[in-house]
């Protein structure tokens, strides 16, 4: 009988030369993606996993197990009911961008398992489809429990289904990171950046501070995918050694327009859970620290192996770094009846927590929670709307995103004409990401577009409860609706 | 005829839409923003709009001063 080793190869590496087809018959440059290279070129690609069919059951059956167990122990509503209520709002925040996007993934996936150039490309691929197929549905059994108790969480499976704000903002990202990209584009938007730089580190995190907060069921999901992540991540590097070899500019500009439209999805979605939505005892570091940290070591160390430079905008990313996610937060928080979660107030002890982690511009922030603080102080307890914007915000024609980009005193949004259209963005970024694919972007409505053409409602309220499809009940709140002690006093 | 404009308080985080009518004055872009944001900054008696790097006569006309649907329009308390 064979080792291991002496049959592997016949299984995961198994390509031929074509004689009946030519090669690009069936390897098409469009599906296959750019720059189209022979078969020889990629015939050395290869992965550390190495994971044979059997392997990747086993191991998968065995992590499904662990999740099953921790949810029958700590998955009730009890167990929910007993975490801290801010942290629950990260939770939903989590729980609603994660699955879908995650089958998103899925297609993305087996696009590479069809199109990837070698055949070991193709087996890790297929593996990859089916982890994305399991992150979509540990999220939807786990948050499902929790629905009865909480509407909110309905938004786990609802949320990609919707027109609201950061739905749209979510799959503009992701209908193109993964639904629409090329195995090339794939395996270096979403394999090397998204989720070697992202997701993979950035799942340790969530994992410690979901730890921290203790909520073991969360903790023990976003562990459990990470280590998928890990796997099939490896899928990006030697794809992008190839292109390297023979495109570099594909390679460079493909790694910095997935690096800023990845960054600015992860502002939102963990800038608001590190450093306002988990409770203050249970904050281990900052967004910033952690992105120092975690992040920006890890990308620089691949931009280094590789020998591609650093973006050109990332003077404008450290920058952002410091108060993009803070910008959006507030702003959200005084829209939170637009969103499926609740916002937490910062009050004196957070506030003095932030300023000392954001030295250089906290004191751009502090003015306007001073002022919502005011506002609170003047209504009392109870009564959202005195906090509450009445106005349509603005939306970048790119990233889709509310225009949040530089600081307080001078706001980054760069308009464009472009065959006779207006357009804005919020940042030089955004605004070069479109103008280097304007037929891809041009024909896509940001929010406030589909208003002006009659395709959503201009009033704020019909928008949240006929185009957000949100409700009294499920529509976001403060998480004491202003009933903090400190205001009190 | 309305004229929606992005709208940029300093100050703020956010840009708004400001919709004016074109025979609106100027100075009422003014205020309509900082009213629209007034949960975040406090309104401020006196504010300049500023299109294109240059401040606009309060008094013109948001026709006149060549304000055409979603410019980008900043305004900037007088006293800040």
């Amino acid at each position: 009988m064979l080792k291991r080793d002496e049959w592997l190869d016949l299984a995961r590496k198994l390509d031929w030369d074509y004689s009946y087809v030519d090669e690009k018959e069936i390897f098409p440059e469009v599906p296959s993606g750019r720059p189209w290279l022979p078969q020889a070129v990629w015939r050395d690609w290869d992965e550390p996993y190495r994971t044979s069919y059997t392997e990747y059951v086993t191991n998968q059956h065995a992590k499904d197990a662990s999740v099953y167990a921790v949810r029958d122990a700590v998955g009730r509503v009890e167990d929910a009911q007993k975490l801290d209520p801010s942290w629950l709002n990260a939770l939903k925040l989590h729980a609603a961008t994660l699955p879908l996007a995650e089958f998103a993934a899925v297609v993305g996936n087996l696009r590479a398992a069809r199109f990837g150039r070698d055949s070991a490309w193709r087996t890790t691929a297929a593996f990859g489809a089916l982890d994305e197929f399991r992150h979509t549905q540990i999220p939807l059994l786990l948050m499902h429990e929790l629905v009865r108790w909480d509407a909110q969480f309905d938004w786990t499976h609802r949320f990609f289904h919707t027109n609201n704000w950061v739905a749209i903002a979510g799959r503009h990202l992701i209908d193109e990171l993964l639904l629409a990209a090329n195995p090339i584009e794939f395996a270096i938007g979403t394999n090397i950046v998204f989720e070697t730089g992202f997701t993979n580190l950035q799942f340790v995190g969530l994992s410690s501070m979901a730890h921290a907060a203790g909520d073991k069921m969360f903790e023990k999901m976003v562990s459990s995918i990470q280590t998928d992540e890990a796997r099939h991540a490896q899928i990006g590097p030697p794809v992008l050694k190839v292109v390297i070899e023979h495109d570099p500019a594909v390679a460079q500009y493909l790694v910095d327009k997935w690096f800023w439209r990845s960054w600015l999805f992860f502002a939102v979605v963990t800038g608001f859970a590190m450093d306002y939505l988990t409770p203050l005892a249970h904050r281990t570091q900052s967004f910033r620290e952690f992105m120092e940290e975690w992040i920006l070591d890890q990308f620089q160390r691949t931009l280094d192996e590789f020998g591609l430079r650093k973006p050109w905008y990332w003077p404008q990313f450290l920058s952002a770094l410091e108060i993009y996610h803070h910008m959006v937060y507030a702003s959200a928080y005084t829209y939170r009846a637009t969103v499926w979660f609740n916002f937490a107030l910062p009050g004196p002890d957070e506030r003095a927590w932030l300023r000392a982690k954001y030295p250089r511009t906290w004191d751009l922030m502090d003015p306007i929670w001073e002022r919502v603080t005011e506002r609170w102080r003047q209504s009392g307890p109870g009564v959202e709307w005195y906090s509450h914007g009445a106005t349509p915000v603005t939306f970048c024609d790119l990233c889709q995103l509310v225009l949040c980009g530089g600081t307080p005193l001078y706001n980054t949004a760069q308009t464009l004409a472009y065959e006779g259209r207006p357009y804005i963005f919020c940042s030089e970024p955004c605004r070069w990401i479109f103008q280097r694919e304007p037929e891809r972007y041009a024909g896509h409505k940001d929010v406030v577009k589909r208003i002006l053409a009659g395709e959503a409602p201009a009033n704020l309220l019909e928008l949240v409860r006929h185009y957000f499809g949100l409700t009294p009940g499920t529509w976001g709140r403060d998480v004491v609706s202003g009933a903090y002690p400190w205001l009190a006093g | 005829m309305l004229v929606p404009l992005y709208g940029f308080l300093k100050g703020d985080t956010v840009g708004l839409v400001v919709l004016v009518h074109h025979d609106h004055k100027v100075g009422q872009i003014a205020s309509s923003l900082q009213q629209a944001a007034t949960c975040r900054v406090a309104p401020r008696p006196a504010a300049g709009v500023y299109f294109q790097g240059k401040r606009l006569d309060p008094d013109l006309t948001v026709a006149d001063a060549g304000l055409q649907a979603l410019d980008r329009v900043d305004v900037v308390p007088e006293d800040s």
